[in-house]
């Protein structure tokens, strides 16, 4: 999806005349009360977002071991205390029964229904967010934009009529959507129903008893173990003994399996994201020099990325990562820095091989060889005149590198490698409960693989959607074995 | 001629790839942040300097760099690669690789074999009936099977084939020929007599299918639109016009035609095939050459890994070899133009 980018800082500048005021708002200021709308949507998440901003900055200073760390984390303390509408406490979910009620849960619902209103609530939100940047994008459209008309609209029109890509796309909605907002969506936290759980107390009823007890949350875990049939599991949309409800069951070790998967596609999302952002910047710029400047040049980055393909990349990122698990980049982010930069490091090859051939055909053009006549700089005759070309390639193989680069993750930690254990990621679930698949605790294995696919799926029908957009000939073979290598299943994983 | 020219050409393009990929190997092993030294040795060994020593020292890494460099280099080049150090300590890296290797070949083998002969046939069946309801249900299954992890599919086969009794109404471990257990190596030393054949066969087939579940997803893909295009082209209508059967038409002007951009993606499989043999060889035990590395490389044996290394390498270097002679016979156009 094109985003958002409309001008809004000139906004008041704009004479908006009559003729050309707009029809999809009924005002005389649109990009006012488009403006508005914005401010208003994220009023109700500054909390959040400065919470997470402030946090990634202080766990890159500890893992960094540079000073200041203790100033951010009051910086962090300060900025929990904002409103946030969709937290965990405006709309609780966790609460206990009284004999009589629930107490504690939003508005004295059930957890589940609770929970279910807290999710629903995300989804609107993040609806309500994508729907703003729509808008936005078609007022720009119409009031600000010179061109009546660009090419881009062709394919941004030719792309709302592609079923299969729109499902990519809302399937990558939904995964991202869960990834941003996963503390606010599992029914506990990491931080209480899995780091610290000793430190943590639960309220419930006790059946037995007749009464209100409270015992520590990682006893509580003890109890609702999934390791079996029958009284030994707590399957998906369950209870468990102590009134706590669990949408996907629990792990083997009790801890809630969505909190988990929901934790887990945020580092899936930030590794795949920076190791694809990674490679298609060195890729694009190998691609580029290469194409231009032909030669020894490009037959020096062919063996270059040869001899980097020739190592399979699983055995090569297995191979990197008990090498550089002892440095300190290794620490950042629970390894998933470094599993990205790896990642990069071992994934630009595919890439390149892919953008090779488009970058080939542009540089042969006329206006290339004009461009050189009239004197322009290598660097801007590639940034101008040819990185434009290939723009829509990179969007095409980045989506289906992205859903490689998931499974490839899931696959390392499958293993027990790459990211360390307790930060929750998808392959772990797979490994914990592999175990227990013929019993009645199948759900440990099979939600998060069902969901890896899920996801793998979307990103590849995103990257089939677009590439049918860009170029709406591109339905043959040619284009099909260039995706087969840069739409690599990570290694094989 | 031109053909022996060609693959000559490519034979010697190999060469700086395997030494470029060789001298990576060692560089991440020996110049990266790990000491192998200290990686070989246990908890005490590290505190006694004179074991340190003794283990520098036969690791070569006393000498300069570069000079163990070329020591590696050479050793690897004459297959000398000594001992292991923790992984069956002390025992040959020739004879540990003959050992487990053929292993992860008959499983390959088999992968392979089974993702030709489901994938290409769906997608070529998926091409010539193009925009139907089957082709629709074919394409939709080959991009989800496509899409699934190989450890996930896995460990669910294995699940399922565990509880077949339940599920099939037959138990697949006794099944034609019985099996002492669903996952484990298959049994290779009798590949010669027909009992022995089919019982090493069955015995990889669920992971065999696991590993070429994306190469199946991939084959059906490309299969599909090579078809579709090759149908559309001119000399396909002319051959129509001329009166050549339909028979004919489909098997020698359409299908050979198709199989061409099949050849590279059949033969780039081997990349995913060796990467994905360390995961299904884990999920389903098999003791693969996949396993072995990444043993080697979760205990720190990295000399061991640096060496499994080059022999992967080696074998993809090999497969794209095998992939430029398989190009000149099925379409003696290449090399002719100089590709």
């Amino acid at each position: 999806m094109a985003g958002a980018h409309g001008p809004s800082s000139d906004a008041a500048d704009d004479e908006v005349t009559p003729e050309t005021a707009s029809t999809i708002l009924p005002t005389e200021s649109p990009t006012l009360v488009w403006v508005g709308l914005g401010a208003g949507l994220l009023a109700f998440e500054v909390g959040a977002l400065a919470t997470f901003l402030v946090a990634i900055l202080s766990d890159t200073l500890a893992a960094a071991s540079l000073p200041g760390v203790g100033f951010v984390e009051g910086i962090e303390a300060a900025a929990r205390q904002l409103p946030t509408l969709l937290s965990r406490e405006t709309v609780p979910n966790e609460g206990y029964w009284n004999g009589q009620r629930w107490v504690g849960t939003f508005l004295g619902l059930r957890p589940e229904v609770a929970w279910g209103i807290r999710v629903a609530l995300v989804y609107l939100y993040a609806l309500a967010v994508a729907g703003w940047a729509v808008l936005g994008y078609r007022l720009y459209r119409r009031e600000y934009r010179a061109a009546d008309w660009t090419p881009r609209d062709d394919v941004i029109d030719r792309f709302r009529n592609h079923g299969w890509g729109l499902f990519g796309l809302a399937v990558v909605f939904m995964f991202v959507v869960m990834a941003v907002f996963a503390p606010a969506l599992g029914p506990t936290t990491v931080d209480k129903n899995m780091r610290n759980s000793y430190d943590n107390e639960l309220t419930y009823w006790d059946a037995e008893t007749d009464s209100v007890e409270t015992i520590l949350v990682g006893e509580a875990n003890l109890a609702s173990q999934s390791r079996g049939d029958g009284e030994e599991r707590v399957g998906p949309m369950e209870y468990d003994d102590f009134g706590r409800f669990h949408p996907f069951g629990t792990l083997p070790t009790g801890r809630d399996l969505f909190t988990f998967i929901a934790v887990g596609s945020r580092i899936s999302l930030v590794i795949g994201l920076l190791s694809v952002g990674l490679s298609v910047g060195v890729a694009t710029s190998l691609a580029l020099i290469g194409a231009y400047y032909k030669g020894r040049v490009d037959l020096g980055m062919v063996l270059v990325s040869d001899g980097v393909m020739a190592m399979p990349q699983l055995l090569l990122l297995i191979m990197l990562t008990t090498v550089l698990k002892d440095t300190w980049v290794a620490g950042l982010y629970s390894g998933a820095f470094l599993l990205a930069l790896i990642f990069a490091f071992t994934g630009w090859t595919y890439m390149w091989r892919s953008l090779r051939g488009p970058a080939l055909q542009v540089s042969e053009r006329q206006w290339i060889d004009a461009a050189k006549s009239f004197g322009q700089r290598p660097r801007t005759i590639m940034r101008q005149h040819m990185l434009p070309y290939i723009t829509g390639y990179l969007l095409i193989y980045g989506s289906m590198t992205l859903g490689g680069a998931i499974i490839a993750i899931a696959g390392l930690s499958f293993l027990g490698l790459g990211v360390s254990p307790p930060t929750p990621e998808w392959g772990r679930a797979v490994n914990l409960g592999q175990e227990y698949v013929d019993t009645g605790s199948w759900h440990i294995s099979l939600i998060p693989g069902l969901l890896i696919t899920l996801v793998v799926t979307g990103f590849n029908a995103l990257g089939d959607g677009i590439r049918d957009a860009i170029d709406p000939r591109s339905d043959a073979a040619g284009s099909d074995a260039d995706d087969g290598a840069a739409a690599g299943r990570g290694g094989g994983a | 001629m031109s053909r022996l020219r060609y693959i000559a050409k490519r034979v010697a393009l190999s060469v700086p790839v395997v030494w470029l990929g060789t001298t990576m190997t060692w560089a991440i092993i020996y110049l990266g942040p790990i000491d192998p030294a200290t990686r070989l040795l246990s908890e005490g060994q590290t505190q006694n300097p004179a074991a340190y020593e003794a283990a520098r020292t036969q690791l070569g890494l006393d000498q300069p760099p570069l000079q163990h460099y070329f020591d590696w280099m050479g050793s690897l080049l004459t297959f000398d690669l000594g001992q292991t150090w923790l992984l069956y300590q002390g025992s040959d890296v020739n004879a540990l690789i003959l050992d487990f290797l053929p292993r992860t070949l008959w499983l390959g083998f088999w992968s392979v074999l089974i993702a030709v002969c489901i994938g290409v046939p769906l997608g070529f069946y998926a091409g010539m009936r193009s925009n139907t309801a089957s082709d629709y249900v074919a394409s939709m299954g080959g991009i989800v099977w496509r899409a699934m992890p190989n450890f996930w599919l896995g460990i669910m086969l294995l699940a399922v084939l565990g509880s077949s009794q339940a599920i099939f109404g037959f138990d697949w471990q006794s099944l034609w020929i019985e099996l002492d257990a669903l996952t484990g190596s298959p049994d290779l030393s009798r590949l010669h007599t027909v009992e022995g054949f089919l019982a090493a066969t069955k015995k990889v087939l669920p992971a065999a299918i696991v590993l070429g579940s994306a190469s199946m997803g991939n084959e059906m893909r490309i299969g599909r639109t090579a078809v579709l295009e090759v149908r559309n082209e001119d000399y396909v209508d002319l051959a129509r016009a001329k009166g050549v059967s339909e028979r004919a038409l489909v098997w020698k002007h359409i299908f050979r035609n198709a199989l061409i951009p099949l050849v590279p993606i059949i033969t780039s499989e081997a990349f995913l095939l060796i990467g994905g043999s360390v995961l299904v060889e884990t999920v389903f035990s098999i003791n693969g050459i996949g396993l072995l590395f990444f043993n080697a490389a979760t205990q720190g044996d990295l000399p061991l890994v640096g060496t499994l290394m080059y022999v992967f390498i080696l074998l993809i270097v090999g497969v794209n070899l095998l992939q430029d002679v398989l190009y000149t016979v099925i379409d003696p156009r290449v090399g002719l133009e100089g590709a």
